[in-house]
């Protein structure tokens, strides 16, 4: 028993270890004891007299899930002042620093921190986000590239695919996701983005895959389920798309990129009236949207009410002013005002914007041959024949069909109604409906 | 002719004015004429009178400091206090500064929401809880009061002081008409309750009447457990409608809001189709925020009494914000056959005929509306003309009208709101800040202006302004996805790496 007093007694007399509770405040931390581990740094702190490094930043990490990142950036400072050589707290200052938007101090802290440390992915990446937010896109592309060099995670790519975006480079951006992809095939954010950009490219079919992956794995992405959704409207499965949007109505119910799809929808299955109360709730939603203006107006035409057509196209031109078809609308609708003059200077202005738009040239086509102009009426015509010999625009087989008949005609000389290619043309148009992005 | 005919004469045809200047004459003869003496006293009455049921004000003090309630924490649906926002879809109907859904038609007890705390409500802007300004206390009566006497140049016509209660109890002829004479005119309700305990003392407690008006000064003084029992205690002697609706009223002071609607439906049963219950019922789900009953109710008012404007404004109302504009003009248009001719009806009649499309009538409709304004009713009127220009596409005029709307009324919290999205729109992200700024500070409950500013924060990389907004905006509209997605997109921002 002798030794084993001696022992003890020489335990006792030792100072306590400043970081001797750190296992125990690790573990309320990760797993998210929130009051515990509060209470076990206050005691902590105050047996040390404020010195241990590990409880300031653990109590900081916790501030700053809190979203009270201002208090969490002093703590970490202090952090830094009891150890100054940790590359470690001056990353995470220079983090909040980025959280509190402040990216050219955080570049600053970022670079010490490699001085103290070595540059891994990390600070890369976060570097790189930086110069993204200071618009110097090309050492951030740099900064991320290295970032992936280091180590491969899934944020760095998804960043990385927004600047290349950004910059309008649509070919990178695909490349980078597909790696993504690659790398983490479960990441369903990933694979709604790369999908979304295969929608654009119009590979309908890689899309269509990527996006039942994405759903397979999160079946109620609704992003995913109106991408989804879109696609399978421009092949006509109207109704399996609306069971698409069902799921997704119940977990957005005021989306209106949705209620535009799934007006879109209804008109598809010649429910004109549903289309239009749904169109008109997308509007109400958000009246910023030209694409929903644009369905409204093409709606109304169809339906015949052209003086609320014109003015859905009116307002639609007044938020996008360079868009052709939308002055072919407007155009559509006036003469049917009886206001030939101005649908002749909206005809015009469309050919000038898109003159290579085969909806916008039989239009016209058939205004000039209703307004008597047969000259005219021909070239156009022309210009349509000459479009369609292109392979590299298609054209719907309707549309040929009219241009026979006005090619007849314009021939004869004889006077025709054409009034139902208006009908046609919307087909296209659901095109432009995917409005996720 | 002899005077007191034409006095009684003047009275009947509610030409109050004369009745009291030919009494006064009379007096002045004979100072003894009890005929003349209670004729001018109902007169005077009669010109500040005010309907008990209606006339229900609830000043800070009654809000805040107030614990009549019995439960603290109550079960969701079955309080007023803390109604459920279920139903009502925050994206589509707008809410009222103080976060509960704009209703059709504006009473004088209309509240829209308490506020929590005494510094909560002081801050709050003055109409944000009741449809008139908020005093500290039931500020009318005490105001109604004053000006009375000042209407009288020679002074208070009976002097309460002075009076012996005692003496005029054991006449009922006389008690009744003085009591209604110090409730009404005088708003004293002590002395009231006075007079009204001896004389139902002196009836062996027999007159439900007097036990009606024992409890409307019980109410009053906000003893609402005794102005109950006497309710009860007069039902039984005989069912009258007015009792039933005070003693609903009660319940519903009391925060018993299923309580009041079965009061108003044992009246019913007794009343059958009466419309002012069925209005009050209304009234109470409305309080509730249950919409599908509200409506309801307020359609088999219509059944009953097909020119009810509280109904049909409420029902239109309901029909415009659930994307049923056309029904709405319906509505708003046989208010408009029935006589009413204000800027409300017309403001909403134009916003109707815009959302339906039918575009000849709009600004007609605006044009009167802006006509028929005050500074208030012009702010709202420019908001929404505003809205119009937005539908048309006109950014500048939309711009110009929110400008209005602001000049009218300095603390239009939705016009700050828009017209900041407008700036951002044209790209000055300074000034569409301050603006979110100041419309989130107007109306902290209502969510818009917290996402916006949340998402423009998160634009420029502020993240910890922007999880505040966010989670504000959150707390307004607990179920809006976007914000729901902000927080979620920030609390991972937070926690990596």
């Amino acid at each position: 028993a002798g030794p084993k007093r001696k022992i003890k007694a020489r335990k006792a007399a030792k100072l306590p270890s400043i970081e001797r509770r750190n296992w125990l405040i690790h573990s309320h931390f990760i797993r998210k004891e929130f009051d515990g581990c509060k209470s076990l740094i206050q005691e902590q702190l105050v047996e040390t007299n404020g010195q241990c490094e590990y409880a300031i930043y653990i109590q900081a990490l916790m501030l700053r899930s809190d979203g009270e990142i201002q208090q969490s950036l002093e703590l970490f400072q202090a952090c830094h002042q009891i150890n100054p050589k940790n590359p470690d707290n001056m990353k995470q200052i220079a983090k909040n620093l980025i959280l509190l938007g402040k990216h050219k101090s955080a570049i600053e802290c970022y670079n010490h921190a490699t001085d103290l440390g070595e540059r891994d992915w990390e600070i890369c990446h976060c570097l790189g986000v930086c110069y993204q937010f200071l618009k110097q896109l090309d050492q951030a592309e740099q900064c991320f590239l290295e970032a992936l060099s280091k180590g491969k995670h899934t944020v760095t790519y998804s960043v990385l695919a927004k600047l290349y975006l950004e910059q309008q480079e649509t070919k990178k951006a695909i490349d980078i996701l597909q790696k993504g992809v690659d790398f983490a095939p479960e990441n369903t954010d990933l694979l709604t983005s790369l999908g979304l950009l295969h929608l654009r490219n119009e590979s309908f079919h890689r899309a269509f895959e990527l996006l039942g992956q994405a759903l397979t794995y999160d079946p109620e992405n609704y992003k995913a389920i109106l991408a989804a959704g879109s696609l399978m409207q421009k092949h006509g499965d109207f109704d399996v798309a609306l069971t698409k949007y069902r799921v997704a109505a119940q977990r957005v119910p005021e989306s209106s990129s949705l209620w535009n799809n799934i007006a879109m929808c209804f008109f598809g299955k010649k429910k004109n009236v549903a289309a239009i109360s749904c169109l008109k709730r997308a509007n109400y939603l958000s009246p910023f949207d030209w694409r929903i203006l644009y369905n409204l107006s093409l709606l109304h035409l169809t339906m015949q009410q052209y003086a609320s057509a014109f003015q859905f196209a009116s307002t639609a031109i007044g938020l996008k002013s360079d868009h052709g078809p939308l002055y072919m609308l407007l155009a559509v609708g006036l003469a049917n005002l009886g206001q030939d003059d101005n649908a002749e200077q909206a005809y015009l202005k469309a050919m000038e914007l898109n003159s290579n738009d085969p909806h916008t040239l039989i239009n016209y086509c058939v205004f000039l041959h209703n307004r008597g102009n047969s000259q005219k009426a021909a070239n156009i015509l022309g210009n349509f024949h000459k479009l369609s010999d292109d392979k590299s625009v298609s054209v719907e087989k309707e549309l040929f069909e009219i241009s026979k008949r006005l090619s007849a005609v314009l021939n004869v000389g004889e006077k025709i109604v054409v009034e139902k290619e208006k009908v046609e043309k919307h087909r296209k148009k659901k095109a432009t409906k995917k409005t996720e992005s | 002719m002899d005077p007191l005919f034409m006095a009684l004469s003047y009275y009947k045809r509610r030409k109050f004015e004369d009745c009291v200047t030919t009494c006064t004459k009379i007096l002045d003869k004979n100072p003894y004429d009890q005929a003349a003496w209670a004729l001018k006293a109902k007169a005077l009455t009669e010109q500040v009178y005010i309907d008990e049921v209606e006339a229900d004000d609830q000043g800070i003090a009654e809000m805040v400091m107030d614990d009549t309630s019995v439960a603290q924490v109550s079960r969701p649906g079955t309080s007023l206090k803390a109604p459920t926002s279920a139903g009502v879809n925050q994206a589509v109907r707008p809410v009222s500064q103080s976060g509960r859904p704009v209703s059709g038609f504006v009473r004088p007890g209309t509240q829209s929401g308490r506020p929590g705390t005494m510094e909560q409500a002081l801050r709050t802007p003055r109409t944000a809880h009741t449809a008139r300004p908020v005093t500290s206390a039931s500020g009318r009566f005490v105001r109604l009061g004053t000006a009375s006497m000042l209407s009288n140049p020679g002074g208070p016509f009976i002097n309460l002081s002075r009076l012996n209660y005692n003496k005029y109890a054991m006449r009922p002829n006389l008690a009744k008409v003085l009591f209604e004479y110090i409730f009404y005119h005088e708003n004293d309700v002590r002395n009231a309750l006075e007079l009204a305990a001896l004389a139902s003392e002196h009836q062996q407690f027999k007159d439900w009447w007097w036990k009606v008006q024992l409890g409307k000064c019980y109410h009053r003084l906000g003893m609402f457990r005794d102005a109950e029992r006497q309710y009860k205690s007069a039902l039984k002697q005989q069912v009258m409608l007015d009792t039933v609706l005070l003693l609903g009223k009660v319940y519903q002071r009391l925060d018993q809001p299923l309580q009041s609607i079965e009061t108003f439906k044992q009246g019913l049963e007794k009343f059958p189709n009466e419309s002012s219950l069925l209005v009050a019922t209304a009234r109470i789900y409305d309080g509730m925020n249950d919409v599908e009953n509200t409506t309801k109710w307020y359609k088999d008012v219509l059944e009953s009494d097909g020119v009810n404007i509280e109904a049909i404004a409420s029902i239109a109302a309901n029909y415009f914000y659930s994307d049923q504009p056309e029904i709405a003009i319906r509505l708003y248009r046989r208010l408009m056959q029935m006589g009413v001719y204000n800027v409300e009806l017309f403001n909403n009649l134009g916003l109707c005929c815009y959302y339906a499309q039918q575009y000849d009538m709009t600004l007609k409709c605006f044009e009167r509306a802006i006509d028929l304004a005050n500074d208030d009713e012009l702010a709202d009127v420019w908001y929404n003309i505003a809205h119009l220009a937005l539908g048309i596409g006109d950014n500048t005029m939309a711009y110009q009208c929110l400008r209005l709307a602001l000049s009218a009324n300095n603390g239009h919290a939705e016009a700050y709101n828009n017209l900041a999205v407008l700036e951002l729109q044209r790209g000055d992200f300074e000034r569409a800040k301050a603006l979110f700024r100041s419309a989130a500070e107007l109306a902290p409950m209502s969510y818009e202006a917290h996402y916006n500013q949340a998402t423009l924060a998160e634009a420029v990389g502020d993240l910890q302004s922007s999880y505040i907004s966010a989670l504000k905006a959150t707390k307004a509209f607990p179920e809006h996805v976007d914000s729901k997605d902000l927080l979620k997109k920030l609390k991972q921002h937070f926690t990596n790496l």
